[in-house]
């Protein structure tokens, strides 16, 4: 079972100009990670934050709607959030890294 | 008992008695007997430990194999897009404006020298300028000197420069260590080459090479330090002249000298065929280098500019041997050329490799055209003709990839930005008071906002760049490189 969870986030790592993959549990604590603590650590307290915000924001707006996705563009990255109840995953990415 | 002679009434006198009350004294002691002793201890702080969660369950999973696809696809089409391409938000405030800071002058010299180069320090707190003539006609007599002037300094004085060495003959060049920050090297006219250390108080010379067979027979064009490829913490000096030699020097501190370690020779023999201009040329001789210039990841791999016009790509571990001249220097010397650029039609006065691709530089001369060349091709890339007389000076822009400056005969600096236009500058500056020649320009490397121009006039301008030039834009290295890629396809 865990196995399945390993192969998936390795599939995820594998894809073009990702720079690391992480997955959140609901209180933002970390669960996995292909980055260094810190790193893991702010990623994960800061986006976890971010993204229970963006969400309530999407509810207040529309009590119909819901957040699904969350991309955000930096000028070096670009960090992409699934979100849902339990879990978040988050993965980071250098999209001039493609050519 | 009294005199007699006294002739006042008489005194009348009278006896009492007083007395204080007595003082009473009382003695004690006292002690106090209860102690207590008390232990405390903090704890120690107990380093927070990164743990990730245990979570094995079947939810994660399940969460997983929803969310993947979704990501994966996001990923693969981000990657491909480019939706931002070009795009860019400003979140600081503009400074538009380039202005001057600072118009340096020292006043003894302006009389009868000019500035010859400019070179910043290791910090890029501190300008050094060489005072020479670039206008000999025979023997050089004047007096040359070194100026410095540091920039952080409170009290920078605009018209005396900070630290004042005087040199027997013109300077022409001057290059700060690039770790010592008190180390300078300088060449001269009369083919001297000297290290001085600014720090000291007394002898500021540190080495020099001496009038031998090995130096110099001609002007000193351009210094520069180089990482020892022997010894990578240490540095030698590389010099180029006149006289065609391009030279390597090793600093021996003990004996206070400079030691000849390499040497290349430039012949005119290495001109493209079809390029001799009036047949007059003699192709055993040597043709004078004007500028050096090396690619930044290679140390092997260097560029000259010389006084004919031709420029060319040479290699340190070239073996090809030289027709001996009448002077015997204590290394054999090599001709280190090998390939040949389309030359500039008059002296190279300037050669720059760019600091974001290794096959792309920059050229200019008395052609008045400044052109950036691929080390792949012969034919330059771009060509920029500003039409204000010669050029003296051009350089790339070390934090901006598509920028690059040069300096004017009529007094300009003029600052190009290939991905605003090939041809037209988006910056032209009056870089000398009375419009005579720029003879040098100097980016600084630390402080990235600032630039530095001297003038034949002996005017230094310290200039403040806008934002638009010290900001890499998205994707501009990419830019770059697809000039550079245009001629390959």
């Amino acid at each position: 079972m865990s196995n399945e969870v390993e192969e998936i986030l390795k599939r995820v790592q594998q894809m073009k100009g990702v720079i690391g993959t992480i997955v959140v549990s609901q209180e933002g604590i970390p669960i996995k990670t292909t980055l260094d603590n810190s790193t893991t650590v702010q990623y994960a307290g800061l986006i976890h934050q971010l993204t229970a915000k963006a969400r309530s924001t999407v509810r207040d707006l529309d009590p119909q709607n819901d957040l699904t996705f969350l991309r955000i563009r930096s000028k070096k990255h670009e960090i992409m959030v699934a979100p849902e109840k339990e879990y978040l995953l988050i993965v980071v990415q250098n999209p001039s890294d493609g050519n | 008992m009294y005199h007699p002679l006294s002739c006042s009434p008489s005194r009348h006198l009278d006896s009492s008695q007083t007395q204080t009350t007595e003082i009473n004294f009382k003695e004690s002691s006292e002690q106090s007997k209860e102690r207590k002793d008390q232990e405390i201890q903090t704890d120690p702080e107990v380093s927070k430990e990164f743990e990730l969660l245990d979570d094995n369950s079947q939810a994660l999973t399940d969460f997983l194999r929803r969310v993947e696809p979704m990501v994966c696809k996001a990923l693969e089409q981000n990657i491909r897009s480019h939706a931002f391409d070009g795009y860019e938000v400003n979140w600081e405030e503009d400074s538009d404006v380039i202005k001057c800071l600072h118009l340096l002058t020292h006043k003894e010299m302006t009389k009868d020298l000019q500035c010859t180069q400019l070179s910043w320090n290791k910090t890029g707190s501190t300008l050094a300028v060489a005072y020479g003539r670039m206008d000999h006609q025979d023997w050089c007599t004047h007096k040359g000197a070194l100026c410095t002037w540091n920039l952080d300094r409170r009290g920078l004085s605009s018209t005396k420069a900070d630290i004042v060495i005087d040199v027997p003959s013109c300077l022409m060049c001057v290059a700060f260590h690039p770790t010592k920050t008190a180390w300078i090297a300088g060449g001269s006219f009369n083919g001297q080459i000297s290290v001085w250390d600014m720090s000291q108080e007394d002898e500021v010379l540190l080495a020099t090479c001496g009038m031998s067979d090995d130096s110099h027979r001609e002007p000193v064009t351009q210094i520069m330090w180089l990482q020892d490829p022997e010894k990578p913490s240490k540095y030698v000096l590389m010099s180029t002249s006149s006289d065609g030699k391009i030279l390597m020097w090793e600093i021996k501190e003990r004996k206070k000298q400079l030691v000849l370690r390499e040497g290349f020779l430039l012949l005119a023999s290495s001109l493209p065929a079809g390029f001799s201009r009036g047949g007059r040329s003699r192709t055993d001789k040597e043709m004078g280098v004007s500028s050096l210039s090396y690619v930044q990841e290679d140390s092997n791999l260097f560029l000259v500019g010389s006084e004919s016009g031709g420029i060319f790509k040479c290699s340190m571990n070239s073996r090809e041997p030289v027709p001996t001249s009448e002077v015997m220097p204590s290394v054999p010397l090599y001709s280190p050329v090998t390939f040949a650029f389309e030359p500039h039609n008059g002296p190279v006065h300037s050669v720059s490799c760019s600091p974001f691709h290794r096959n792309l530089f920059l050229a200019c001369g008395t052609d008045t055209s400044a052109r950036v060349y691929s080390m792949l091709e012969s034919r330059h890339i771009i060509s920029v003709e500003p039409g204000a007389g010669y050029l003296f000076s051009a350089q790339w822009s070390p934090v901006r990839p598509m920028v690059f400056a040069v300096t004017t005969g009529e007094g300009q600096l003029l600052i190009y930005d290939l991905k605003k236009s090939r041809n037209v500058p988006v910056q032209s500056l009056q870089a000398s008071p009375e419009s005579k020649e720029v003879y040098a320009l100097e980016f600084n490397k630390n402080q990235k906002q600032l630039l530095a121009t001297c003038d034949c006039d002996g005017v230094i301008m310290v200039w403040q760049l806008n934002d638009e030039l010290i900001n890499q834009g998205a994707r501009e290295i990419e830019a770059l490189a697809e000039i550079a890629n245009a001629i390959i396809d």
